[in-house]
């Protein structure tokens, strides 16, 4: 069974799929891209499951000539076609961490890319030629996805969105804060506390003020970059801060 | 097994219709709690005892509570024996999961946005506005709050209307091609993402017939009639009160052959 990974800078879902293969003991060929130029849709190869990815600009894994996304199920699929030792066994514990990570995925990571993404890629994006950036969304088959970058590219953070995704990095240290008992969020760690850190590491330096009064969450946080499958994903990147790198990513949620 | 089990859901559909139809194809059976949407049975102290979210379904399991419709069908699934309602290959899994975060995140609003512009809202608008504000009041999810606000009060945007109705167009395109690929929805075995579809889908042929009809996507069409067919379907949906939800799922029923 061939394995393919195309992944961008170890933050964000990049980081969750590569620190759950390391994890998984599978074997994959690594392919760097940079998911912030756009480059995931010249380079991997095209699919339309990866395309209209709820993710927005994630990794893709391609097993045996079939194209993947959404860094959860990822990691969920290299756990159980590998070791199988990220997620729990017991039903009620599994569904916490479905619960858990869904509430990453559909609250903490659109706040975190709305705010990574205007730290750090507009920036990058307004210095873009105009005929360079038509041909980056040229590329892109999903029309909400292009508006996104589109969005970013002007500069488009209305102000009420903003105080509604930092109080969402505050809502999910104050979360994390209050269930961290031992080492891991669910006792054993799982694929939630890699995508729990894998979206709020880079914020630490965005909403600085919502991780000032979390010890807890500060020694957690030391500890998931300590281990080793987190380690090896981190010693991927190509820049010399991958916390910096953002992309497009998953929507605020625009219905209930 | 069903005395130490309740459902707490509204009609058979959308997502109070996914761990209904998910217990019943497992065997198990449930005390039903029934609670009115249109009423706001869900806002009211008695419930959010049970779910504090004051959204619908939930379901007690012993001393566990499980809310969210997904995740409740995924814990029914590993808790309880039965047939297996996610397939065992490892890409078939990830495909089911996928097909569900797509409908349950980006497909279900759109369905949910114009079921709320054309039925919710009129069915409650009529209502003492005072009345009416107070209830609004009591729901303890902001998103909740604004999603019912613009329903009462019709707030929803062309664009953002034109926007959902853009991609229910896309959704259905990809629903049809992916029945082409697989025998059911991400795999050739039945499973959550089809209990999931059934529930988002099954009235899209009749409110949308132009989209959703035997020659533009005769492969979704077999496959609701399909799941239709099956026995826990019918004994779900028999479970309905309100006449909307009892008699359009009829649609599906097959012509006699001539």
């Amino acid at each position: 069974m061939s394995l393919i990974l195309y992944h961008g800078e170890p933050n964000g879902p990049s980081l969750t799929v590569l620190a759950a293969l390391f994890e998984s003991g599978r074997e994959a060929e690594l392919v760097a891209v940079d998911l912030g130029a756009g480059e995931r849709h010249a380079k991997a190869p095209p699919a339309r499951l990866v395309e209209m990815s709820i993710e927005g600009e994630g990794p893709v894994l391609v097993a045996d000539g079939e194209p993947m996304a959404d860094s959860v199920f990822l990691a969920q699929y290299l756990d159980e076609s590998g070791a199988g030792t990220l997620q729990p066994t017991d039903a009620y514990a599994r569904w916490e961490m479905e619960m858990w990570c869904r509430f990453v995925i559909e609250r903490v990571a659109p706040a975190a890319a709305f705010l990574g993404n205007r730290a750090h890629l507009t920036p990058t994006l307004q210095a873009m030629k105009d005929a360079d950036f038509e041909t980056l969304v040229g590329r892109i088959g999903s029309a909400d996805l292009v508006a996104r970058w589109r969005r970013e590219r002007a500069g488009d953070y209305p102000e009420a969105q903003l105080e509604d995704s930092r109080a969402k990095i505050h809502q999910a240290v104050r979360k994390l804060e209050a269930r961290l008992a031992g080492d891991w969020i669910l006792g054993a760690f799982t694929i939630a506390d890699l995508e729990t850190y894998a979206w709020l590491a880079g914020m630490v330096s965005v909403v600085p003020e919502a991780f000032a009064d979390a010890p807890k969450t500060a020694a957690w946080l030391d500890r998931v970059k300590a281990r080793p499958s987190v380690q090896r994903a981190l010693a991927q990147a190509r820049s010399n801060d991958p916390l910096q790198a953002w992309a497009p990513g998953p929507e605020i949620n625009r219905w209930g | 097994m069903g005395a130490d089990i309740t459902l707490f859901h509204w009609e058979p559909n959308a997502n109070s219709g996914k761990p209904m139809l998910a217990l019943a194809e497992k065997g198990v059976e449930f005390q039903s709690h029934y609670l009115d949407l249109l009423n706001f049975d869900q806002h009211k102290p008695d419930y959010l005892k049970i779910n504090p979210q004051g959204t619908i379904p939930a379901m007690i399991h012993g001393d566990l509570v499980l809310t969210e419709s997904t995740a409740i069908m995924e814990y029914a699934d590993n808790a309880f024996d039965g047939p297996a309602l996610m397939p065992e290959d490892p890409r078939d899994r990830w495909r089911v999961r996928w097909w569900m975060k797509f409908m349950d995140q980006w497909l279900g609003p759109s369905f949910s946005m114009i079921g709320w512009s054309i039925f919710v809202g009129p069915s409650v608008r009529a209502r003492d506005p005072k009345e009416l504000e107070a209830a609004i009041e009591r729901i303890p999810l902001p998103e909740r709050r604004t999603a019912w606000r613009k329903a009462i009060y019709n707030l929803f945007s062309a664009e953002e209307m034109a926007e959902s109705n853009r991609r229910i167009g896309v959704g259905i395109g990809m629903l049809e091609e992916a029945l082409t690929k697989n025998k059911w929805l991400g795999s050739d075995r039945y499973s959550l993402a089809d209990v999931n579809g059934f529930n988002l889908g099954y009235a899209l042929p009749m409110s949308m017939p132009d989209l959703a009809n035997d020659e533009k996507t005769p492969h979704i069409m077999e496959w609701l009639r399909k799941i239709y067919e099956r026995p826990a379907t019918k004994a779900i949906w028999a479970m309905g009160r309100a006449p909307r939800f009892t008699e359009r799922v009829k649609f599906l029923e097959r012509e006699p052959q001539a």
